[in-house]
């Protein structure tokens, strides 16, 4: 098996931005090779020389810290300032729940959801409140902590796919039943004019509802893609960089 | 305040070495190591948080180079340079007061 380069686990620990953490590591790998070659010049022995150099220059769990803090985004290094990192999720859930209740008004004024209507109304208010969730989520990683992973991100662009799909869905479902019930009540001729409109708002703001929460959901990751792909890119020079330094091995120029 | 202090000192040894010249990072490392007869050295990588809040602050400018291969070389700046002079300053009135100090104390 093809040892761990010596940085592999400051990479993994390091939580700081991608181009950040590339620089990190760059910066500390240079100097222990360089520092390596300059104790094995010194007289020491090659395996020591690089024991010695890594012990030197290899960030331990406290300097990782140090570093974390320094190189957080801006928005992150006030939130620790002053405190409000802890207070982050939570407020992320307020947020959230604020605009769940927001839509929840949108909705019970526009389609009458505590009636009839309610089984696809309400859960569309949860699927935007998980939109928002999910946003907010990737939003703290990328513009507090700094550090959003390949996995998570992905995880979080699918679920996010998943919610916006599930808005349209539950939209379009509405809104379809409420046509169905349109129709049935013109069969049935009991359908005075202002039924009528009541009917035609109800089927808008349903196919309305589902399209602006298909919006939100999406617009809301759209802002968030120039960062995402730029912290894509550096994960690749990351990758590169490992692939591109063979495990070490003490020289043999002595 | 021990903390405060060795991050001072920690500090004023880096601008110190810069003072010669620009170097880098495991340079300024083995050369506080060799200054200070090994009575400072920086282990597990502790140099650079200091290197880097350093040139936040405008004290140490940082450059990236080299060829194929990217290395970092700090140089001082004129902060860093009056940063130095005015800490040295401080940090020698400092220790003057503590081994009088210390001194009136063996002497009791």
């Amino acid at each position: 098996m093809r040892p761990e380069h010596p940085l592999a686990d400051v990479e993994r620990s390091l939580a700081v931005p991608p181009r950040r953490r590339l620089d990190v590591l760059e910066e500390v790998d240079a100097d222990a090779e360089a520092l390596q070659a300059e104790l094995e010049r010194r007289g020491y022995g090659p395996a020591q020389a690089r024991r010695a150099a890594l012990r030197r220059v290899v960030p331990g769990t406290e300097t990782l810290a140090q570093l974390e803090a320094q190189h957080a985004p801006p928005l992150g290094r006030w939130a620790r300032g002053t405190g409000w990192i802890d207070r982050a999720e939570r407020l992320g859930i307020f947020v959230a729940t604020g605009l769940a209740g927001a839509v929840a008004c949108i909705t019970i004024l526009g389609t009458g959801a505590l009636g009839s209507a309610a089984v696809l109304a309400w859960p569309q208010v949860i699927v935007v409140a998980l939109l928002a969730a999910n946003w907010s989520r990737a939003a703290k990683r990328l513009w507090i902590d700094g550090d959003l992973r390949p996995e998570l991100r992905r995880r979080l662009w699918e679920r996010q796919i998943g919610l916006i799909v599930l808005a349209v869905a539950l939209g379009a479902l509405g809104a379809a039943r409420e046509v169905w019930g349109a129709f049935g009540a013109l069969e049935a001729e009991a359908f005075a004019p202002p039924a009528m409109w009541d009917a035609v708002g109800r089927i808008v703001s349903f196919a309305a509802l589902g399209l602006s929460a298909a919006i939100f959901g999406l617009f809301g990751w759209l802002a968030l893609t120039p960062r995402l792909i730029d912290d894509e890119t550096m994960e690749h020079r990351i990758s590169a960089f490992f692939a591109s330094r063979l495990p070490p091995t003490p020289s043999r120029r002595r | 305040m021990q903390a405060t202090l060795s991050k001072r000192i920690n500090e004023l040894l880096v601008l110190a070495v810069l003072e010669q010249g620009p170097a880098h990072g495991y340079q300024i490392a083995l050369s506080v190591e060799e200054r200070t007869g090994g009575a400072f050295s920086f282990q597990h990588g502790t140099l650079y948080p200091i290197l880097h809040r350093l040139e936040t602050n405008g004290h140490v400018r940082g450059t990236w180079g080299g060829e194929g291969r990217r290395r970092k070389t700090y140089e001082l700046t004129d902060d860093g340079r009056a940063e130095l002079a005015a800490g040295a300053a401080q940090l020698e009135r400092q220790f003057r007061v503590l081994l009088e100090l210390f001194g009136g104390t063996h002497a009791a």
